[in-house]
């Protein structure tokens, strides 16, 4: 690892710590985080240098003190006495006197990793909507920039700037404090906190390869934030199973689009391109998180993707575990986007005709209205049970339904195979005898 | 200059005779190209567009705006995608050129407004 990833590494761990400790004593959102992006920015073009400091943090923490003062003092008096309340430690309200030299300089504080934590509840706040959930969440934890955030999610910089400040001021005018939520909000929030990870996760996985490198970054924030929650909440089961789902996933991401760009299926994937240790890191939080009961929705599915990636080849997959534990899923946590996945595995063990079946129940489920997915599973099934006519107009309208370019094409390519197949061409032969 | 170079049809009976061969190559071009103009810096955006039979089409009909499903245009008129690229007119239509050589379907140039 060169001198420069380790800084970058470092001022990206850094960071919310040092926000979280001059918002604690501060509040003033933004004017901390305006401070701590100039700490930062001073630090990559000092550090590579003159060396990093023996003491990083207390580096940043002067550095972005010195900046808040210097604002402060730059702006009206009356701008300086207001101030949002902020909770010290000690569970008194405190008027921090924003010209205390006490916050210069100080050293290692025990609290800054609960300080992340607080951020990320923060960021996930009822008060917002998704959308505006994910850029805070980013922006004051993550390691985007705004200008990164915004080309993550194709939208205008200025556009996402605006989002994240209206996203600040929402949470202050709700009352929100630098603290966590209240003990029996917690549960919730941290659900919530949980999606939006995964949200930023998909937003990454499920984007077409090529020219779109930037989105990559999103999956590896993604993962990383949800390490670093596992690290705070380790007795959490659903945090270990989204991280583990993630590594699973994110795994397979090599194999998962050809030289062209389209998708390659998981049955045609080159298994000796997916990262290893990611599946290892993945199958062992899945193992030990699954003694713990009762099993949430995160973990079940990352024990799904970890028998999937415990399959050297695609014919060894054992499909009634999957099947198993989509019966399991299905209790938990109900839903059409469910049954679609447990409608294959139950193709695979039964049969593609009980496959369908179930599919027929979701033909009436408004959800399933306006997605491609239910005619692409459906052809799917159709082609393994040899009804290529109806498969190939399956395809085709999910070809058109779709607004993904990687899916679109794989789609119509699937279709076109069945109309015409190569010489020799062994797929009719996919149509394997039930397990 | 600014150009768009639109591209036009959907996903219906154009598909019928093409060969997954045919499909591939038509990705690979694509992606050849979607690459080149970044490289190159001359893409200033580029976007496909959801098949036509999504679209829906808002009509002054008895007075009031009134939305029907469907593409404004026949579904094989109907744009399906476009660049914006900033180059010379003779490279756009070159550029366009390329994709025509391999579809043998139509495209349009034409040049972005300022202000």
């Amino acid at each position: 690892m060169t001198a420069g990833h380790r800084i970058e590494d470092l001022l990206r761990e850094l960071a919310p710590q040092v926000l979280g400790t001059l918002v604690r004593r501060h509040g003033q959102f933004d004017a901390c985080e305006d401070a701590v992006q100039e700490a930062l920015l001073a630090a990559a073009l000092q550090w590579p240098a003159e060396g990093v400091p023996d003491r990083p943090r207390s580096w940043l923490l002067r550095v972005a003190g010195r900046s808040l003062v210097d604002e402060w003092r730059s702006e009206s008096a009356r701008r300086r006495r207001e101030e949002t309340a902020a909770l010290d430690p000690a569970g008194r309200e405190s008027a921090a006197d924003p010209l205390n030299a006490d916050f210069l300089g100080a050293g290692h504080r025990p609290a800054d990793a609960d300080d992340t934590l607080v951020l990320l509840f923060l960021g996930c706040h009822p008060a917002l909507s998704p959308p505006s959930q994910l850029a805070l969440t980013l922006r004051a934890v993550g390691g985007l920039t705004t200008t990164e955030i915004a080309a993550a999610f194709l939208v205008p910089e200025a556009t996402m700037a605006q989002r994240i400040s209206r996203a600040k001021q929402r949470i202050r005018s709700a009352g929100a404090r630098f603290e966590l939520p209240p003990e029996p909000e917690r549960a919730t929030r941290l659900g919530v906190v949980l999606h939006v990870l995964y949200l930023v996760f998909n937003e990454g996985y499920t984007t077409s390869s090529g020219p779109a490198l930037h989105r990559a970054d999103l999956t590896a924030e993604a993962i990383r934030l949800a390490r670093l929650l596992h690290r705070l909440l380790p007795g959490e089961g659903e945090v270990a199973g989204l991280l583990a789902l993630m590594l699973l996933t994110d795994a397979r991401r090599a194999a998962r689009t050809d030289a062209a760009g389209s998708i390659v299926p998981l049955a045609e994937q080159r298994r000796e391109l997916w990262d290893s240790a990611a599946i290892a890191e993945g199958l062992a939080l899945v193992t030990r998180t699954l003694g713990t009961v009762p099993l949430g929705p995160y973990q079940l599915q990352a024990a799904i993707a970890a028998v999937h990636d415990e399959a050297p080849t695609a014919e060894e997959t054992d499909w009634p575990q999957i099947l198993a534990l989509y019966e399991v899923l299905a209790q938990v946590a109900p839903g059409p986007v469910v049954t679609l996945s447990r409608a294959v595995a139950l193709a695979m063990v039964h049969g593609p005709k009980a496959g369908l079946a179930l599919l027929g129940t979701l033909d009436t489920d408004d959800r399933m209205a306006h997605t491609h997915r239910l005619d692409a599973v459906r052809a799917h099934l159709l082609e393994r049970a040899g009804d290529t006519v109806a498969a190939r107009e399956s395809y085709l309208r999910a070809a058109r339904m779709t607004a993904s370019v990687p899916e679109q094409r794989y789609l119509a390519l699937r279709a076109a195979r069945l109309h015409h197949p190569a010489p020799g061409d062994s797929r009719g032969g996919n149509r394997r005898p039930p397990a | 200059m600014k150009y768009m170079i639109m591209m036009f049809g959907g996903l219906g009976a154009t598909m019928e005779s093409r060969t997954p061969e045919w499909i591939t190559g038509m990705h690979e071009l694509m992606l050849k190209l979607d690459t080149e103009l970044k490289e190159a810096g001359e893409v200033v955006a580029g976007h496909g567009l959801v098949d036509p039979s999504q679209a829906k089409t808002v009509r002054f009909k008895g007075g009031v705006p009134v939305s029907t499903d469907g593409p404004f245009a026949e579904v094989k008129e109907s744009l399906a995608g476009y660049w914006i690229v900033e180059v010379s007119e003779e490279r756009a239509i070159e550029i366009a050129s390329q994709v025509v050589a391999y579809t043998e379907y139509p495209m349009e140039v034409r040049q972005v407004m300022k202000g």
